[in-house]
């Protein structure tokens, strides 16, 4: 900074002082001012995130009728019914699986890609940007794509086997419910391992290459440098990543609803489908409303215990 | 302290993500701007009346032919400001609940459903916002669809009707001589089929949440049965509805039918159809123009919905509905709307919008009108002037209707029909 412009910040801080009275004053005013610069943010949360979360649980408490007028307090009533229905614990057990099977899954092979993509080999920028594209594609387009590979009739992976001569006869490759679901969470996992494997290889590429020279001379084996180096260093990575995973994957909507739309009778409904089909095909919005506030307080909790755990190890661990 | 800010802070911005988390992977808001963003807004002077209007979204043409309508309007009305806004059906329904969440509902609005909006004291009866000699062109058995305890509360704006679609060539193959008119000729010729050729599906069948309520019609309706009584009481368990559903989910189970009901749409089926893989199917008049428009058209024929043996064959009717929302209107306003519809449902324009969207005529006046430009439109409009319709004028309807495609997809997975429709019936208020 030149003397010039020293000048001219001093000047400009001199009417400041002035401006606080007193000691006490300049202290009061200290211990406000971050408040001040944090106002605009929490107005904003409060108007555009809480108010919406409000008027979900108060639509959950309330009577509504189907065009969506609040008729009055109805107090637990739609959460009572929406307990009592049957196929609601089918929902949550699907939900739990949908979340499990695509956060763990998605996690292990994006941690492994990002280890791959890591090395240096010809052509990584392109295979880096290759892996991008899931990403970068609308779920829906994604959705639809699988749904198109699967179908019996004109699916491309029937199509491609009956070319090589595997099969002779288009095979049904969703006979049941369970094996839709299973198509839908191998989708969820295709679509969210990109996420995982930039997440990862950012915290990769912050490693400094001493620690593996170090543990090289020392002996050290591919697994042990693995466990005793990487893992411990993207692990901020990894919880970020996870946590946003639990989060994004137990909200996906449109996988699920392009390809079964929840069918046949729930079985593939997760509790976003569900609550869906609840408020704008059945016309129950004050049951919708009681579902989306079960599905918020499940991961509350779960993301809240989960930071509450990582952030008590430690401040490096964020 | 600080620790405890952090902790907090944190906990925030988790909610607020567990919050948002949804927004980035529901469906997109509805992408059908209004069909007046196209043209500059003209300056409206004070004492326009203004007019809106919400439209559901029937195909690619819809909303130029809104647009344009608007246009043609607006300029022909000078004390009218019309805003017309295409809504796909996909969005409607949660466009429509969102604005009278709102208190801003549109002043007429274009849609399937009108019990519950009826139930909440939203809509006007319609007769006093039509014109008389408007009033007297609709089918009165159309009309009386919209009736609630003696008033008319919407007017139709156009109608499909369903019949059974067959290939003609996979049938004569097969040894099929005519279509099936019964339910046991139609087991016959799907076992023909499947014994010509085991990779074609000789029946189209859709229990999707898409459509499962018009499977459920096509059966119980050609077997005597029905959802309500005439006092309009619901029916949904009676020994002739357990009868259709337990005939339809057993051609499935017998590998008569296309592999998976639960999740192939009609437009699927529609498309296996055109393609030759299906030989047949029930399905509305657009197959017609959606098979000749195909690449390779097929040979195919229409005929009755099969029926079990002594009972009357039966179309189902599907009908859409403009009504009027009670906005505390003026004078002027009542007569601005009678003055769209006037518009909307003279002759020629009427007729041209119905063939556009390739539906059939809600009116007699449109329904000669297209008889004579073509025939197998007469036929089609024969068929739905003697069609049944679902009882949409009950309030509980949308239960009803999603409760029968449960009920179908739970006989898919191997429930017991019977004890299905006890509970389903079990569920409503008599």
């Amino acid at each position: 900074m030149n003397a010039a412009s020293q000048t001219v910040s001093e000047e400009k801080r001199a009417p400041v002082k002035k401006q606080v009275p007193g000691s006490s004053g300049k202290r009061l005013f200290r211990k406000v001012e971050p408040y001040i610069w944090i106002a605009p943010s929490v107005i904003l949360m409060a108007i555009f995130i809480l108010v919406p979360i409000l008027s979900v649980f108060r639509m959950a408490m309330s009577d509504v009728s189907r065009a969506g007028k609040i008729k009055g307090f109805n107090g637990l009533g739609n959460f009572s019914k929406v307990i009592s229905n049957p196929s609601f614990s089918l929902v949550l057990k699907n939900t739990l699986v949908w979340t499990v099977a695509v956060v763990v899954l998605s996690t292990v092979l994006g941690f492994m890609l990002a280890l791959v993509l890591n090395n240096k080999f010809r052509g990584r920028k392109v295979a880096r940007a290759i892996v991008v594209f899931p990403w970068a594609t609308t779920l829906v387009i994604q959705a639809s794509a699988w749904d198109f590979i699967i179908n019996t009739d004109y699916g491309t992976l029937n199509t491609l086997l009956m070319r090589i001569g595997l099969i002779s006869a288009p095979v049904n490759w969703t006979p049941t419910p369970e094996a839709y679901f299973a198509w839908e969470i191998a989708c969820g996992i295709f679509v969210t391992i990109p996420f995982v494997t930039f997440c990862v290889l950012s915290g990769l590429q912050s490693i400094d290459g001493s620690y593996y020279e170090a543990a090289t001379v020392d002996g050290a084996g591919y697994f042990q440098k693995l466990f005793s180096i990487t893992l411990p260093l993207v692990k901020s990575s990894l919880t970020v990543s996870t946590v946003l995973n639990i989060i994004y994957v137990f909200n996906s909507f449109p996988i699920i609803w392009t390809m079964t739309k929840g069918d046949p009778a729930n079985h593939t409904d997760t509790l976003v489908t569900y609550l869906y089909k609840l408020a704008f095909y059945n016309g129950k919005q004050g049951e919708a409303a009681a579902v989306s506030v079960i599905g918020f307080l499940i991961l509350l909790i779960c993301a809240s215990v989960y930071m509450i755990y990582t952030l008590r190890k430690g401040d490096d661990d964020l | 302290m600080k620790r405890f800010l952090a902790l907090l802070l944190a906990l925030v911005m988790t909610m607020a993500l567990v919050a948002c988390g949804s927004k980035t992977d529901t469906p997109a808001t509805p992408d059908t701007p209004p069909a007046s963003t196209d043209q500059p807004a003209p300056e409206t002077p004070a004492e326009k009346v203004s007019l809106n209007v919400i439209a559901a979204q029937y195909g690619d043409l819809t909303k130029d032919w809104w647009a344009n309508f608007q246009t043609e309007f607006n300029a022909s009305h000078d004390d009218i400001d019309l805003n017309v806004e295409v809504v796909s059906w996909n969005d409607i329904y949660t466009v429509v609940n969102t604005r009278i969440s709102g208190n801003t509902p549109p002043d007429i609005l274009n849609i399937d459903v009108f019990a519950d909006y009826v139930a909440d004291d939203l809509l006007r009866p319609i007769q006093d916002f039509v014109s008389d000699e408007t009033y007297a062109k609709f089918y009165p058995a159309f009309l009386e669809q919209s009736n609630i305890d003696g008033t008319i509360w919407a007017i139709p704006d156009l109608a499909s009707a369903r019949a059974m679609y067959y290939n003609a060539d996979i049938l004569e193959a097969a040894g099929v001589a005519a279509p099936p008119a019964t339910w046991a000729e139609l087991r016959d010729a799907c076992e023909k089929i499947k014994a010509y050729d085991s990779s074609i599906y000789p029946w189209g069948v859709d229990m999707t949440t898409d459509e499962g309520q018009a499977c459920f019609a096509y059966y119980i309706w050609n077997n005597g049965g029905d959802f309500t009584d005439a006092q309009g009481n619901w029916t949904l368990n009676t020994p002739e509805n357990v009868e259709a559903v337990e005939y339809i989910v057993g051609m499935v189970k017998d590998g008569l039918t296309n592999s998976d009901p639960a999740n192939e749409t009609r437009y699927d089926l529609q498309e296996l159809f055109a393609g030759g893989k299906l030989a047949m199917m029930i399905g509305p008049n657009q197959i017609t123009n959606y098979v000749e428009g195909s690449a390779n058209p097929i040979n195919f024929g229409i005929a009755s919905i099969p029926a079990n043996e002594g009972k009357e064959t039966a179309s189902v009717g599907v009908m859409d509905r403009f009504m009027v929302f009670d906005n505390e209107d003026t004078d002027d306003k009542v007569d601005a709307i009678k003055e769209f519809f006037d518009y909307f449902y003279e002759d020629t324009r009427y007729s041209d919008w119905v063939i556009m969207e390739t539906f059939l005529p809600a009116t007699t006046t449109g329904g000669e009108i297209m008889a004579a430009a073509d025939p197998a439109a007469g036929e089609w409009i024969n068929i739905v002037g003697s069609a049944r319709f679902y009882p949409t004028a009950k309030a509980e309807w949308a239960d009803v209707k999603q409760g029968v495609i449960d009920v179908e997809q739970h006989a898919l997975l191997g429930g017991d029909v019977a004890e299905l429709l006890d509970t389903l019936q079990a569920s409503l208020p008599n």
